[in-house]
């Protein structure tokens, strides 16, 4: 079976920790933690489990995370290595799985909680909140919060995969491939729009408009009473498509401040005679006093939790939705502001998602489908999507091409 | 990986440094250049010439020019620069000086005109002492429209500008006789087309009545086939030219400008004669009104030419300067 | 003496001519044929300032003399026009002081104790101290200024407003309510252009955004044809309107004065002649000054441009009843600026220079830019505009997205938000002019810091609504292309390219009109 399979190298992972985000080239070159391997299959001799066949398999933000080592170490006890990574897919079953015959579309839900692993259900997989699960390291398993982050269970960017029952959820066939690997992703957008807990005509901010922001927007829109929904996009056409899933307002990142304060009416102050140099590095820039109710953080750069964090109102939401770096939390405190991650997605989100995924204006969002064997070019792609005017990178698994 | 070099600092030394300043400069230059005419007469748009207002006449000043330090310069000039110039491109001679003996300074210098060669030949003709103390008269619209023209001229021979067209003379020639300057007069007001004489203005003789001072008539021939009007430079082969002092001519009582203007013109050309022919039969000839006009013959415009372009008979090769 | 202006036809023999394009200049060789309206220059001025301004206010027009008004207890009130105008600014002594003081001298003598000035800015920024010294002298500064009794007109201070009434079109008039309740108003102004001073003085320089919404709005300014001439302008229309019943309720006695276009001192003075006529000096101090301009910081160029102070001389002081007054003054104003034009062209052709009103000692943003082209200088013509109907305007300017930080909050947002949701006039005053008017940050930068009014930008945008209505096409040249863009326009780097964009509504050899300005000049369109 082939598959791209990501190993644990020090030196390559100090690497890109140092160089990630200058030189990307370097990453998806030479010193990228990532092969392509023959291996076995994974297989899993238990009951509920079943292989699937990935058809589209998407690129991730968190993936390209761990690729380009802005991951947090946090997540390294995590993960068993080597893993093959994708978690974003829509595949066809190998064999039976209870009651979906071989053959069956699905999309998997990675989440690898406490029914994968043949355990008992841990407190939070009892209430439901499978995606808070507290056994993800132990069980049957290798470590491994999610598919695609666990040894033993293969993942997307591989010809094969096994999943659990409790993992899978059929695809309609008048859902196509293109909009079914996307159901994950808006799993995990219904799951924001859930704990955004947006008031009635409340206001939104949704910094960066990547897929991750996108789906945000189109979730929020969807599932809340949201009122005004700012966008912040650096690109023209992720304005353009932050307005057709709902977005009342689109500013660019310079102007995200001004255009809040205005749609919000809030007061802005900034400091002022502070050297420029202060204003960048050490939190003497602006902020807002008021702002909207509900700030997404869709990116996860210390700019853009900034950004949210100084531009929600005292009281209001601030939902951390990309992989956080450091920021100047002084807001959360002075402001008390409520800090909410959203992680995965759980209970009948991926129904919701199958839904909009049914309904929502998405074509095209699928903007590159690159064979295994082309991922440098993809992980590039992924890299820059969003200046190459695209939305989500797939591979497309069975591709020879 | 190079950062460019922001700020106004930056901004100063990448000017400098990428020529932009230079190319800038030189398209400017360039500009302004051609639209501005430089070297050439500026133009007014013709639909804004009805708002050009009359052109301010600022007579150049020349005072400078007659300052001790200016004329100590100009001494130098004439001695070591025009003079020896002047005897390696023609063969002057000169004839007459004797008159100036007999004579106070000032006087006003009458002569007639076909050439550039004539002023520097009068001067290079005095006696130093007639020379340091003579200024020139030079039509303001030519010699005096441009400043590096005029600052030229003024330094070199000692000219002062004054008006040809309107015919009120501008005070400056008076004002120089009054200090003790001889001056330089052509009264034709300017050069000959075809090396005859032409008529004369009265300017010089008024000047002389109304300063009671003599004039010395001086006929120049030879310089019109030496350097004719349109050449910037003698034809080669130092053609030949002569000088002729004449006899000073004082204003009698109860003349005017226009009898003496016609006793000056009529002493030029007496001198003009008497060099082409004797002293004696000049001066016969002027005894009996029959001196030859200097204006030459009602003839064809080519034969009239082709007469002043043979070379003066040279009888004598006596030189008097050098 | 002092020649008239005139129109000049480009011929081989002109040179390049003078195009001001923001903090610089270009010299342009425009098409042969081209027409170049020339202002007249400077009139005469008065040489005995004081002398004039004494006899203006002791032989009023349609008036007494104003010592006759002034008597111990009244309650007075002397309102001035801000630092929106002259522009440039003045070099000292300003106008204003001079006149102020020979005022307040005559206050001092019939014992009027009671005396406020007010800086009449309407919705302007408030003015820093040094900037009221500057206008109003030190001596009055020191006299007034410490004690609270010379400050900037707060339009959003509703206590400190009075609704006076509503005209006959239910135009609401309100405005400060000190001027208001004075018994007598004396307003200083400075007639620069046509559209200044008469009753667009204090019912406009004290009034607030209730008030001035009923004239400064795309309609009215659309219908203004144009707001240069007072009697063709729905905008004036207004204001006479509203001076009129004011007039009714307050004593107002008005002083206007005129000046001459001598608005470059030394060494631009180039700048003010006309070209074919510079001389070596001329010429060498304009190759200096671009060569200067281009080696220059951009923060130096600015310091450079906005110290320049005008040598203006004054041509006409007058003071009286207002209509009376503002009569002899547009009288002298229309000598200094009036050009006869014959006929509209297809192509009008401006360089907006480096100052309008709303940018001294600050930025001209791209909205004041546009202002400034296409509301002023395209608006500066008596009878009709200088370009047909559907013709094109090519505007000179680099339009760069710079926003000052303290005077122009509003713009920004403007630029960002509103622009790009719409540039038609009408729309943006129907779905935004009242967000920002009513905006409580924007009102508190109003009053408490140096910022232009939250709807300040909107003004500025209706002032070029006549323009956008008229032509069909706009380009601007050497302009920053995505400001250009965001504000519906289209930039060019060159005005042969400017020429070829607009070939497809005026045709391949259109006529072509510019309009040599500043010094500031009205086209008489016959």
């Amino acid at each position: 079976m082939l598959a791209l399979e990501m190993f644990r190298s020090i030196p390559r992972y100090a690497a890109s920790r140092a160089v990630g985000n200058r030189m990307p080239g370097l990453l998806v070159g030479p010193m990228a933690p990532v092969r392509l391997v023959t291996r076995d299959e994974p297989t899993m001799r238990r009951p509920g489990w079943a292989r699937v066949r990935p058809l589209l398999s998407g690129i991730c933000g968190s993936d390209l995370g761990a690729v380009t080592g802005s991951t947090s170490l946090y997540f390294s006890a995590l993960v068993s290595m080597p893993f093959v990574p994708g978690h974003e897919v829509v595949g066809e079953l190998v064999d039976d799985c209870d009651d979906l015959p071989a053959g069956t579309r699905v999309v998997v839900d990675p989440v690898l909680a406490c029914a994968t692993r043949g355990l008992d259900p841990c407190t939070s997989c009892r209430s439901g909140r499978t995606n808070l699960c507290d056994h993800v390291t132990v069980g049957h398993l290798s470590p491994g919060l999610q598919t695609g982050f666990c040894h033993d269970t293969g993942g997307g960017w591989g010809e094969r995969l096994t999943a659990h029952r409790s993992q899978l959820h059929a695809v309609p066939d008048g859902l196509d491939d293109e909009r079914a690997v996307l159901v994950e992703p808006l799993a995990c957008a219904v799951q924001l729009a859930r704990r955004a807990q947006v008031p009635a005509g409340g206001s939104v901010l949704v910094s960066g408009a990547g897929a991750v922001g996108l789906f945000a927007v189109l979730a929020l829109r969807e599932l809340t009473d949201a009122g005004r929904i700012t966008v912040i996009a650096k690109h023209g056409h992720q304005a353009d498509l932050a307005r057709a899933f709902g977005a009342t307002d689109v500013a660019a990142p310079d102007e995200a401040m001004r255009a809040v304060r205005r749609t919000t009416r809030a007061m802005r102050v900034a400091p002022r005679d502070l050297p420029p140099l202060a204003q960048r590095r050490v939190g003497g820039s602006e902020m807002l006093l008021g702002g909207v109710d509900v700030g997404v953080d869709a990116v996860g750069s210390t700019s853009s939790l900034d950004t949210v964090l100084r531009s929600t109102r005292a009281g209001g939401r601030v939902v951390l939705s990309g992989m956080p770096s450091g920021a100047d939390l002084s807001p959360a405190w002075f402001r008390e502001l409520e800090v909410a991650g959203t992680y995965a997605s759980t209970g009948d989100a991926f129904d919701v998602a199958m839904r909009l995924a049914a309904e929502a204006p998405l074509d095209g969002v699928v903007g590159g489908r690159y064979p295994l064997h082309r991922w440098r070019e993809a992980l590039d792609h992924a890299h820059s999507a969003g200046r190459l005017g695209t939305v989500k990178v797939c591979f497309d698994v069975r591709s020879r091409a | 990986m190079k950062t460019p070099v922001t700020g106004p600092v930056g901004h100063v030394t990448r000017h400098l440094l990428t020529g932009a300043l230079l190319k800038g400069a030189r398209e400017d230059v360039r500009m302004v250049a051609r639209g501005w005419r430089w070297g050439r007469r500026s133009m007014v748009p013709r639909s804004a010439e009805p708002y050009v207002l009359p052109k301010q006449v600022e007579p150049f000043p020349t005072a400078w020019a007659r300052t001790p330090v200016a004329a100590a310069v100009r001494d130098g000039v004439q001695r070591f620069g025009l003079a020896p110039l002047l005897r390696a491109e023609v063969t002057p001679t000169v004839h007459g000086l004797d008159v100036l003996d007999r004579l106070d300074r000032p006087v006003v210098f009458v002569a007639n005109h076909t050439s550039h060669l004539d002023t520097p030949l009068i001067l290079c003709s005095l006696p130093d002492a007639w020379r340091r103390r003579t200024a020139v008269a030079a039509a303001a619209d030519y010699f005096f429209d441009t400043w590096w023209r005029a600052t030229g001229s003024a330094m070199v021979f000692n000219t002062f500008p004054i008006e040809r067209r309107s015919g009120t003379l501008s005070s400056t020639p008076g004002e120089l006789l009054d200090d003790g300057w001889n001056v330089v007069v052509f009264p034709e007001g300017t050069r000959s087309p075809d090396g005859w004489t032409h008529k004369f203005h009265h300017g010089a003789a008024f000047l002389a009545l109304r300063h009671q001072v003599p004039v010395v008539p001086i006929g120049i021939r030879g310089s019109f086939a030496a350097m004719p009007r349109g050449r910037g430079w003698p034809v080669p082969g130092r053609p030949a030219v002569t000088v002729r002092f004449g006899e000073p001519l004082r204003p009698e009582v109860g003349q005017g400008p226009r009898e003496f203007g016609g006793r000056i013109e009529s002493g030029v050309a007496r001198l003009l004669d008497e060099d082409a022919t004797t002293w004696w039969e000049a001066t016969r000839r002027a005894a009996a009104g029959s001196t030859p006009s200097s204006s030459g013959p009602d003839a064809a415009p080519w034969r009239r030419v082709w007469a002043q372009t043979a070379p003066p008979a040279v009888r004598s090769h006596r030189r008097v300067w050098g | 003496m002092s020649r008239p202006g005139f129109v000049l036809e480009v011929d081989d023999r002109t040179p390049p001519l003078v195009v001001h394009e923001g903090e610089g200049f270009r010299l342009e060789s425009f098409p042969r044929g081209t027409r170049v309206v020339y202002p007249p220059e400077p009139l005469p001025s008065i040489r005995d300032v004081d002398g004039a301004i004494r006899r203006a206010l002791l032989e009023p027009a349609n008036s007494e003399p104003l010592p006759a008004l002034l008597r111990a207890g009244m309650r007075l009130t002397i309102a001035f026009d801000d630092i929106s105008i002259p522009l440039p600014p003045m070099a000292k002594p300003d106008i204003r002081q001079r006149i102020l003081e020979q005022v307040l001298t005559m206050a001092a003598e019939a014992g009027v104790d009671d005396v406020e000035i007010i800086s009449a800015n309407a919705l302007h920024r408030r003015l820093t101290a040094a900037e009221l010294k500057d206008i109003v002298g030190e001596r009055v500064f020191r006299s007034f200024f410490p004690q609270g009794a010379l400050y900037n007109h707060d339009a959003e201070d509703a206590a400190n407003m009075l609704h006076i009434g509503e005209t006959d079109r239910g135009e609401v008039v309100e405005i400060n309510r000190r001027a208001a309740e004075s018994d007598l108003l004396v307003y200083v102004n400075v007639n620069l252009v046509a559209m200044d001073g008469g009753h667009k003085s204090v019912p406009i320089g004290l009034a607030g955004y209730r008030s001035l919404r009923h004239h400064h709005n795309s309609h009215t300014m659309v219908h203004s044809r144009s707001f240069m001439d007072h009697t063709k302008s729905a905008m004036h229309h207004s204001a006479w309107r509203m001076g009129r019943l004011l007039a009714d309720h307050l004593k107002i006695f008005t002083i206007e004065t005129t000046l001459d276009n001598n608005v470059f001192p030394s060494p631009y003075e180039f700048l003010q002649k006309r070209e074919w006529e510079w001389g070596v000096r001329d010429q060498a101090s304009m190759l200096a000054a671009r060569r200067g301009l281009a080696l220059a910081p951009k923060g130096m160029r600015h310091r450079l441009f906005q110290g320049i102070r005008a040598p203006y001389g004054l041509t006409g002081v007058n003071a009286g009843e207002t209509e009376a007054v503002h009569e002899l003054t547009v009288a002298r104003v229309h000598q200094q600026q009036l050009v006869e034009v014959r006929g509209q062209s297809d192509v009008l052709v401006l360089g907006v220079p480096y100052v309008g009103p709303y940018n001294v000692n600050s930025t001209m943003n791209p909205i004041l830019a546009t202002c400034m082209g296409l509301g002023y200088f395209f608006n500066s013509y008596r009878g009709q505009p200088v370009v047909r109907r559907g013709g094109a305007v090519i505007l000179y300017h680099p339009v760069e997205p710079d926003f000052h930080q303290l005077h122009h909050p509003s713009y920004v947002d403007f630029y960002e938000e509103v622009l790009s949701t719409s540039t038609d006039p009408a729309v943006i005053e129907a779905k935004f002019e009242e967000q920002y008017a009513t905006d409580p940050w924007y009102v508190h930068l109003y009053r408490t810091s140096h910022a232009y009014h939250g709807v300040h930008p909107f003004y500025m945008w209706y002032w070029a609504a006549h323009a956008m209505d008229h032509v069909g096409d706009v380009v601007w040249v050497g302009a920053d292309r995505r400001a250009v863009e965001r504000m519906g326009f289209r930039a060019a780097s060159t005005l042969q390219d400017a020429l070829e964009m607009v070939s497809g509504t005026v045709g391949r050899s259109p006529s072509i009109t510019y309009l040599r300005n500043p010094p500031h000049l009205i086209a008489d369109v016959r």
